[in-house]
């Protein structure tokens, strides 16, 4: 293991804002941590960083204990969230800055920062001020200083926020293009699921101080351990269940649901996950083992998709996402009654909801 | 191309019209200035040659009490901008990182000179550092000194007042360049793998100059126009420019050599001034 | 507002009309709101505003306004711009001369002001002499008890019988006089002062001047803080710590006398009024209280019959004090001030 923590619990006062983290990243691995703000992760990552320290547990990188060492001696390259780039320094001296520190010879130092500068291919731009190039670019500054020294861990804490969508997505792809290529160990932070399914090999999703689950992607969002991940990863409906004998639940406002295993014993509270694109709308609904009717009160096209949102007799109201063909009208139409259903495999059980 | 000029120019220019109400706003404190500063600028500088001659100024420049006593004066500022500024920096810098509780306590110990009265700092001053002032009877007492330090009526004295007046105009800049620098730059610093004084050589330091060049400047101008607190605390000893001009207006109504001497300080202060900027302004992209 | 002139008016002219005075002539001159008079600010302000400021209210119904500080450069400027808001001034120091010679004072109305009872040497066509006060030597009571202390300045120049610190003022005024009387020189000999003769013999006393005070309160808190055993400074700065308490007395052999002078500014308005308010200020009982108070006592003649006994010795103007001084020479310091000023700054430059 690269990054071990153990155990870490760090207190503000009254305020604990970490509850014993136990984390494991692989080395070569990109993990997240994915959470709201206030569910701690800034401070998790200020503890690697070494910005901060805790009060219980350990931190290693490597075989070495660095639970209280400073910053400068932990060897983490870290791309800041507003980059942090010296404004007096051009991007070249930036970039130089870890290697001068190291005290590395001039011409090492001078050959290590052309690479690096073409990695992130701004290799024209060394003599440049800060100020004087865009977003995009400083952020690729940032994340060449991180690396050029070629650090044991990276540390990337919502790096994409400042950029616009179409520059975010160009460069999240360039930075785990990079990662794969360096074989980084990185530390991820950010509050974007979205972001977080799209780069991660394992996402570790924070709420209160706490890691609620860790897991692959794909896991995660299929598969929440807890109504938290499932509220916070993707979209979801959440229906409040008790289970009942043989592979069948009793969900409020929706009745019946047929499920592939039992949600537990008898009598007991579960949670029923059904993604929106899991929702059959109007004829395919048809044939499926868990059905109903319900009114269409809102439709919101989002290109490839529409989000539909539904009221059913009950009251109660489920989210919808369709395909959308560009070629096809949609069919449907606010005030619309349907047919709506879910097929058994399309529902994740999530035991004791805890309420 | 006239004719589009033209019919742009008649829609109404937003930005033109936000330009003109804000110099609209301006025109009261610019024409304060312009009546209370250059108009009287402007007067001292024609009474400075008012026999039509440079007599003044050649008396000024060749008299070398004249000359003596500015030298004086400029090494006085030096001193005392030399001495603020290490003192102010570390202050400075504490104010930056503390808490608001201590930010205001620092605050208000540091503006306490400004809500006295001169006369009554340097009084005070002389009834700390007098010959059986509080200083030297603590130390005799203490046993660490037999004869009192000679602590007032001479350089140490007036240096010593000065530095206490002047300190605000030192902190307050460099606190405002410090406060302007995110502190993240210096974390990126250590997190890169600088030791503290090694961010603080290459980072901090280097964008709180403009700070630095602000309050050097402030404290060395203000310094020299100082004539209470040298007459009073240097027991005659210390002369400074100001206090020869003061006795030019005041005792013999020579206003026309006054103003020499004043033009004279006035182009020493401007000079120093830009030395100054040269200097710190340069160290600012010292960076390669 | 209306109401309130006409009622303050009356209430004067009532007032006027019962006072042994000339009122028929002041009564044909219009009565301003109020006049405006410069002196040095402080405790004298606060004497002036019970003593002459409160007789003028009380006999004229005009409002006195105190300003301060007393400063010559001001007075030019308000002269020469025409802009003067002073009814009346002080002039500090030995300006009185250069106030006149400049053409910056209106001449006194000496039919309003009675001057006959002053000595003739201080009657002027310019110049009122409000008051007298004296440069003297002061010491340490317990450093030189018994008498003990410097008689003059051959003794104050003496450091082996009499050691300890001094402090003499930072300007020529005085110490080229002391310095002379030092050297043997008669008092009456003194002007015009040989300045290389003073000098050489400052030269000797140099060392052991360890601050050369600079406001008129220095002096007199060196020697309570035990700073110097010897000063030189104003009779009334040691007059008050003395009556305080301090462990601090005056020796008059060799004392510098001067006049302190009030004048009207040319241009001022009103200058009726500010001849009646030095009317008031030669009134010998308010004089007499301005001496007990400051130890600065005015110069008509009746002025000490109304001071107690225990104050007499305090004034520069009690026979027996007054004939161990001398009087400063004006004349000579008007002449030869700015000279004498620049030598001074020369000397005080070299260190040694």
């Amino acid at each position: 293991m690269d990054l071990t923590l153990r155990g870490v619990v760090r207190r503000f006062g009254t305020v604990t804002a970490l509850a014993g983290i136990d984390l494991d990243v692989a080395e070569g691995e990109l993990l997240t941590i994915l959470g709201p703000s206030g569910s701690g992760k800034t401070t998790l990552l200020k503890i690697v960083a070494g910005f901060e320290f805790p009060d219980e547990g350990t931190v290693h990188l490597g075989n070495s204990d660095v639970t209280v060492a400073p910053p400068r001696s932990r060897d983490v390259g870290m791309v800041f969230q507003n980059y942090a780039l010296f404004p007096h320094m051009t991007v070249a001296q930036n970039v130089a800055f870890p290697l001068e520190m190291r005290r590395l010879a001039k011409p090492e130092r001078e050959r290590r920062v052309a690479e690096a500068l073409a990695l992130v291919e701004l290799a024209e731009y060394g003599h440049r001020l800060p100020r004087q190039l865009s977003g995009g670019q400083q952020q690729r500054v940032a994340l060449a200083r991180a690396i050029v020294f070629k650090p044991r861990l990276l540390l990337l804490d919502e790096p994409f926020g400042a950029l616009d969508r179409k520059l975010r997505e160009a460069m999240q792809l360039e930075v785990r293009r990079l990662q794969r290529r360096l074989k980084l160990t990185t530390l991820f932070i950010t509050h974007d699921q979205e972001e977080a399914l799209i780069l991660s090999d394992r996402i570790a999703v924070m709420s209160a101080g706490r890691i609620e689950q860790i897991g692959l992607p794909d896991d995660v969002y299929a598969r929440p351990g807890t109504r938290f991940v499932a509220d916070f990863v993707g979209e979801s409906n959440l229906l409040d269940g008790v289970a009942r004998s043989g592979a069948e639940a009793e969900a409020a406002g929706f009745g019946t649901v047929t499920l592939i295993a039992p949600a537990g014993a008898p009598g007991a509270r579960a949670t029923l996950l059904v993604r929106p694109e899991a929702l059959r709308i109007g004829a395919p609904a048809a044939g499926l083992a868990n059905r109903t009717t319900g009114t269409i009160i809102e439709t919101v096209f989002l290109g490839l998709s529409v989000k539909l949102r539904l009221r059913l007799g009950t009251g109660l109201e489920l989210l919808a996402r369709l395909p959308l063909r560009p070629s096809e009208p949609f069919p449907l139409a606010e005030g619309d009654d349907v047919p709506i259903g879910f097929a058994p495999e399309d529902v994740h059980v999530i035991a004791d909801a805890g309420r | 191309m006239p004719a589009a000029r033209v019919a742009t120019s008649v829609r109404p220019d937003p930005v033109r019209a936000r330009e003109r109400t804000l110099l609209l706003l301006a025109t009261p404190a610019l024409l304060v200035i312009g009546v209370l500063f250059v108009w009287p600028l402007l007067r001292l500088l024609s009474m400075s040659v008012a026999d039509g001659t440079l007599v003044q100024f050649e008396k000024a420049a060749l008299d070398v009490l004249y000359v003596t006593v500015l030298w004086e004066s400029i090494e006085i500022g030096l001193i005392v901008t030399v001495i603020c500024l290490l003192l102010a920096y570390p202050v400075a810098m504490w104010l930056v990182q503390t808490s608001r509780f201590g930010f205001i306590l620092g605050m208000f110990f540091l503006l306490l000179p400004f809500w006295t009265s001169v006369l009554v700092r340097t009084y005070a001053w002389m009834v700390l550092l007098g010959r059986s002032g509080v200083i030297n009877r603590a130390l005799r007492d203490l046993g660490w000194i037999d004869a009192p330090l000679p602590l007032l009526h001479n350089r140490l004295g007036v240096l010593i007042g000065i530095v206490h007046v002047m300190l605000p105009y030192m902190v307050i800049p460099i606190y405002a360049a410090l406060l302007r620098i995110d502190p993240d730059l210096r974390r990126a610093a250590e997190g890169l793998g600088a030791p503290a004084w090694r961010a603080f050589a290459r980072i901090t330091l280097p964008l709180s100059l403009p700070g630095v060049f602000a309050g050097c400047a402030l404290v060395f101008v203000i310094t020299l126009g100082f004539f209470i607190t040298p007459a009073l605390l240097g027991g005659g000893r210390v002369m400074m420019i100001s206090m020869l001009i003061e006795q030019q207006v005041r005792e013999f109504l020579d206003w026309n050599f006054a103003a020499a001497l004043a033009t004279v300080l006035l182009v020493v202060t401007l000079a120093v001034y830009a030395m100054l900027g040269r200097l710190t302004g340069g160290a600012g992209h010292a960076g390669r | 507002m209306t109401f309130r002139i006409t009622r303050r008016a009356a209430l004067g002219a009532g007032l006027a009309a019962a006072l042994p005075l000339p009122a028929i002539a002041q009564g044909a001159v219009a009565k301003p709101d109020r006049i405006v008079v410069n002196a040095s600010g402080g405790a004298m302000a606060n004497l002036f505003r019970r003593t002459y400021n409160a007789e003028f209210e009380k006999r004229h119904g005009i409002r006195v306004v105190d300003t301060s500080p007393v400063d010559f450069g001001k007075l030019r400027a308000m002269v020469e711009s025409g802009n003067v808001e002073w009814t009346v001034t002080e002039l500090g120091g030995q300006d009185f001369v250069r106030a006149k010679q400049m053409n910056l004072l209106e001449p006194l109305d000496l039919s309003i002001i009675d001057l006959s009872r002053y000595p003739a040497a201080v009657r002027d066509s310019h110049i009122f002499p409000s008051s007298v006060y004296s440069t003297v030597m002061a010491f340490r009571t317990d450093v030189f008890p018994n008498g003990t202390h410097p008689k003059g300045w051959a003794e104050f120049w003496d450091v082996r019988r009499f050691p300890g610190p001094r402090s003499l003022r930072n300007h020529p005024v005085d110490n080229l006089e002391f310095a002379l009387l030092a050297d043997g020189v008669a008092m009456d000999k003194i002007y015009p002062i040989d300045m290389d003769r003073a000098f050489a013999k400052l030269d000797q006393l140099r060392q052991h001047v360890t601050v050369w005070w600079t406001t008129g309160a220095q002096p007199a808190q060196l020697l309570v803080d035990r700073e110097v055993v010897l000063a030189s400074g104003w009779n009334g700065r040691f007059y008050d710590i003395a009556r305080r308490g301090a462990p601090v007395a005056v020796e008059w052999q060799g004392g510098c006398a001067k006049q302190n002078a009030f004048g009207i500014p040319r241009g001022a308005r009103h200058t009726h009024w500010a001849n009646q308010f030095l009317q008031v200020m030669t009134t010998p009982q308010l004089q007499a209280v301005y001496a007990t108070e400051l130890a600065y006592p005015g110069l008509h003649p009746d002025t000490l019959n109304f001071v107690e006994e225990s104050v007499k010795p305090h004034l520069p103007t009690t026979p027996a004090n007054l004939e161990k001084q001398f009087w400063l020479g004006v004349d000579w310091w008007t002449d030869n001030g700015q000279r004498a000023q620049e030598a001074w700054n020369r000397w005080m430059l070299r260190r040694g």
